[in-house]
């Protein structure tokens, strides 16, 4: 007997004993499915209300200068696109083809994953970026109306918590999603890695 | 072909393919849903340009290859021996062993032989992984050689 014929035979010996009903798979499929609708859903009402509430309080403002304004739209660019890019609104960006071989699925998984970091490495700068300037612009108008001293007291204030958030965030983003994702991303080299070994 | 005959004709198929993978009952389980899953949706858009049954196991192969993000669970061969068959008492242990053994490999030697012992044509299995024949054929023999001197230590 050879031992092809004895591994063959031993690997048939196996089954699941319990295979689940199709409705039962059906079912898990569709809550899946009302799982991500339901999701996405959250998401964009998050969205949405972000978008809704700034624009509310920047209209509610009289005798407005540009510089509230522009402060406001870019506050409001920096929420929104953050938001865009952490939720992964922009699903053509993250698509996979599970139907490709394994070497391509395999290279495609590398490239969201880079994506992915890239994003998350690029995002948290362009979000309090914009959110600082946004702030420093938008304050301008309110400030002209105080003393020179509050109105450096509230800057200095203000710029430093977003500082110290900023730095907090980052350290955070790279314990919780970029290191996990550094880490993905060299096991999935290495099993491409495998495919070329002979 | 309709989902329900697929999915008769292959769920063992694909069970033994996630098997040889994590070599972890439940966790394979799983793996074989979310494949069948993954074929349910994607049916409809099937153009024959593969057989049935390489595009399955296609897309089983991939949905273990993504098992990498899942690394909140431990795979079997990592256990300790004695939790493992705690587990499945009732197997055999050269079953075991087997698949104990192909769950040590590299990931995608997992694939390769598990799909050879599944009698899956070697210009399939060259398909599914985006590999030539030739390689396929080498790596084969390679795993295979592998497998017998670990057997060859267990009997001894």
């Amino acid at each position: 007997m050879s031992t092809e014929v004895d591994l063959k035979a031993l690997w048939n010996k196996e089954e699941a004993k319990d295979i689940p009903d199709t409705k039962e798979l059906l079912k898990k499929a569709g809550s899946l499915r009302k799982a991500a609708r339901i999701r996405l859903i959250i998401q964009s009402v998050v969205l949405v209300a972000v978008v809704a509430i700034l624009l509310g309080v920047g209209l509610n403002i009289d005798h407005k200068q540009p510089t509230t304004t522009i402060g406001l739209v870019l506050m409001l660019a920096a929420i929104v696109s953050y938001l865009i890019a952490t939720n992964q609104l922009l699903p053509m960006l993250f698509k996979s083809n599970i139907e490709g071989s394994s070497q391509e699925y395999l290279n495609q998984l590398i490239r969201i994953k880079r994506k992915n970091e890239f994003l998350d490495k690029v995002m948290i700068n362009i979000y309090f970026s914009l959110l600082m300037v946004g702030f420093s612009l938008y304050m301008v108008q309110f400030s002209m109306k105080m003393s020179a001293a509050w109105a450096v007291f509230l800057y200095v204030i203000t710029l430093a918590c977003l500082t110290v958030t900023w730095v907090y965030s980052r350290r955070w983003e790279i314990k919780k999603t970029i290191k996990p994702l550094n880490d993905t991303i060299k096991k999935l080299e290495a099993m491409n890695e495998q495919l070329h070994e002979q | 072909m309709v989902f329900d005959e697929i999915y008769k004709a292959y769920w063992n198929k694909v069970f033994r393919i996630c098997m040889g993978y994590v070599n972890d009952h439940d966790w394979a389980k799983d793996i074989a849903q979310e494949t069948f899953i993954a074929i349910w949706k994607q049916l409809p858009k099937f153009r024959q340009e593969a057989a049935i049954g390489t595009w399955i196991f296609r897309i089983a192969s991939n949905n273990c290859l993504r098992q990498i993000e899942r690394q909140n669970r431990m795979p079997r061969a990592e256990m300790p021996e004695q939790i493992a068959e705690h587990i499945a008492p009732d197997r055999d242990p050269q079953v075991q062993f087997l698949y104990r053994c192909i769950a040590e490999l590299p990931e995608t030697d997992r694939l390769i032989i598990s799909l050879e012992l599944e009698d899956v044509k070697q210009a399939e299995i060259a398909q599914i992984m985006g590999l030539s024949e030739t390689n396929i054929r080498v790596k084969v023999h390679r795993i295979k050689e592998k497998l017998t001197k670990k057997f060859e230590n267990y009997e001894h």
